[in-house]
């Protein structure tokens, strides 16, 4: 499960090695995500950024995305063929957008990083359209620092996510948020690969 | 009896230190390591032998403390035994400062004479039995060490820690340990497969407040009496419920919670549950610790990284502490003395200093150093740092001489916790 979970980004990302590459380039420029989340969304550009889950939006062309929002465009560029839907169904299905659960911050930082909005909004977007749907958003952080201090850290990551969620039209009732700090990492080295696995936001469905 | 010392300045005069034992011991689950650098001003003291593990256990302490060395035992020849006649001592003078002499008592506790070979003043001592009997060496340890300092000694105290075992896999398994401070005798309180954090002592001993994310996976603030188990929740509010902190009479606890969206420093009372809102940022405000009844100093990142700060315990302005280092964080206060960490080129230190700002030196030199916690005479400091990649659990003396390692062969130790003084 959990090596699943860190393993699928990486895959989707070998099996559209273009649209990982071209995704950087389009994540430039994109300062317009930062005016409705109140954590601040990290503008502009965004290349140095962490080396895991690169591909969370990477199989999803979202250059057509009018007025910086990042609207979720179904049918991108996804080479293993599988739909896009934003269904129930989509869930279970590898290949679908919604079976990417992860999304990995900065050091120190629980601001999104643009390349994760269509993710996230695509998951916002599932509540929208099943409000009987509950996730949890399960924050965690790195072991830098000290553990109170990442425990807070890791809940305004959560809560960075939630509040992109609540623009798109889920209900805050659907999402609990939680920080988990340091306490549960994904990976027990110390090395910097070690730590930005680590840096991340789980996104839970009740029973899905 | 009158007793006077030629206590040697405690001056920081860099001599040349040499690095004189090292020394592994292992017990139940832990592997002890004590590395001491002794500097001229250490205090030599030596202890004669005394029938049972008395002798063993008073000359480790006096050994962590940082300020005393011990001088073998073998070196001095011709001594009577306990109650003899010292009427020859100066002739030792050269060789130690201090010299003890024990007998155990015929109701398992032990009395003691501390010799002074300078001047023949003797001190007597009788330490009575107790049920634990590795604690009747500690206190003696605790009364040599306060007549030669005049520092109360701390050695007859506990510390709280946390292990964590499979810690990266869904079978991680959380254990609150309390043992003593020197790490022996370590009894479990707890144990959970979901996190359990921050343990802290109450000022009685009696009491563990801590976290646990026991209950629907979400944090809450428990409070457990180590003796009786009886355990009771204060706080589970939406949120954050976290770093919980005893005031110093007992009746309140400082804490973190997020329950108004974003992490903010309370004030509960105990017995009533009464809550008072500390701060009001939309910062992270975590980590209070007491600064003596009315004073609390907390981590905020309200300059834009972690640093500490300081507020009135019944609300009202907030004053930044700590301004040099990109981040200072998890304060621990006793004995008017301030321990935390201090992050610098990505390095996360221990670092000491006086409540009023005065004489910061930094006490540890691992990467990732976490969690101080001070003894309540604020001459020691137990800590956690990576060793061969796993977090152990280190004490240091405050001059930062004398250094012990705790590796747990149960995986990760965490957060240590130093209790107070223990009443009986």
């Amino acid at each position: 499960m959990m090596n699943k979970s860190i393993a699928l980004p990486l895959i989707l990302c070998a099996l559209t090695l273009g649209a990982c590459s071209s995704q950087r380039q389009n994540d430039t420029g994109k300062g317009s995500v930062t005016s409705k989340i109140n954590k601040g969304v990290k503008a502009g550009n965004n290349t140095k950024s962490g080396t895991v889950g690169k591909g969370g939006a990477s199989s999803v062309n979202t250059s057509g995305s009018e007025g910086g929002k990042f609207n979720y465009l179904p049918g991108g560029n996804n080479k293993a063929g599988n739909t896009n839907d934003i269904t129930l169904a989509g869930l279970s299905d590898p290949g679908n957008l919604l079976s990417q659960r992860i999304i990995y911050f900065d050091y120190d930082k629980a601001a999104i990083r643009p390349e994760y909005m269509v993710l996230i909004n695509t998951h916002a977007k599932l509540l929208a359209k099943y409000p009987d749907l509950k996730m949890r958003l399960e924050g965690h952080a790195d072991e830098r620092g000290s553990r109170e201090y990442n425990v807070a850290l890791s809940e305004s990551r959560s809560q960075s996510v939630k509040s992109i969620m609540g623009v798109q039209g889920a209900s805050g009732g659907q999402i609990k948020t939680i920080g988990y700090g340091e306490e549960v990492p994904i990976v027990s080295g110390h090395s910097k690969n070690s730590w930005q696995k680590n840096r991340r936001v789980e996104i839970k469905y009740d029973n899905y | 009896m009158i007793f006077t010392t030629n206590i040697k300045s405690y001056m920081r005069i860099v001599l040349g230190f040499l690095l004189l034992s090292s020394l592994l011991l292992s017990f139940s689950g832990f592997a002890l390591e004590l590395s001491l650098e002794e500097e001229d001003d250490s205090i030599p003291i030596t202890i004669m032998p005394i029938s049972g593990k008395a002798g063993g256990i008073i000359e480790a302490d006096l050994k962590r403390s940082g300020r005393l060395k011990i001088i073998s035992s073998s070196k001095i020849t011709g001594l009577s035994p306990f109650g003899g006649s010292i009427a020859d001592i100066n002739k030792y003078e050269t060789i130690t400062d201090y010299i003890v002499r024990g007998k155990p008592d015929i109701n398992g506790g032990l009395q003691l004479e501390l010799i002074s070979t300078s001047d023949k003043a003797v001190t007597l001592y009788n330490i009575s039995a107790n049920a634990h009997l590795r604690r009747v060496a500690h206190k003696a340890a605790d009364k040599i060490y306060e007549k030669i300092t005049r520092i109360k000694g701390a050695f007859d105290t506990r510390l709280a820690y946390v292990t964590v075992t499979d810690k990266a896999s869904d079978n991680r398994v959380f254990r609150l340990y309390i043992a003593d401070s020197d790490g022996y005798k370590p009894q479990q309180v707890l144990s959970s497969h979901l996190p359990i954090m921050s343990p802290a002592w109450s000022p009685d001993a009696s009491k563990l407040a801590y976290v646990s994310f026991e209950e629907n996976n979400t944090s809450g603030i428990y409070i457990q009496n180590i003796f009786t188990g009886e355990k009771r929740k204060i706080s589970a509010r939406e949120g954050i419920n976290g770093a919980p902190s005893w005031s110093p009479d007992g009746t309140r606890l400082a804490m973190s919670l997020s329950v108004s969206g974003n992490p903010e420093i309370y004030v509960i009372n105990v017995k009533s549950g009464a809550l008072t809102q500390i701060t009001h940022s939309s910062a992270i405000d975590t980590e209070p610790v007491w600064n003596g009844s009315n004073m609390l100093v907390f981590t905020s990142n309200r300059g834009g990284t972690a640093q500490l700060y300081q507020a009135n315990a019944g609300g009202g302005s907030v004053k930044r502490m700590s301004f040099d280092g990109r981040y200072n964080s998890a304060a621990d206060i006793a004995n008017k003395k301030m321990a935390y960490i201090t992050g610098t080129r990505g390095a996360f230190h221990v670092a000491i200093k006086s409540i009023n700002g005065s004489g910061k030196e930094i006490l540890s030199n691992g990467r990732l150093d976490e969690s101080p916690t001070i003894s309540p005479n604020g001459a020691m400091v137990a800590y956690t740092t990576l060793r061969n990649g796993e977090n152990t659990l280190a004490v240091v003396s405050d001059n930062a001489r004398a250094r012990q390692f705790l590796t747990s062969a149960a995986g990760d130790v965490r957060e240590p916790a130093w209790s107070p003084y223990l009443d009986k």
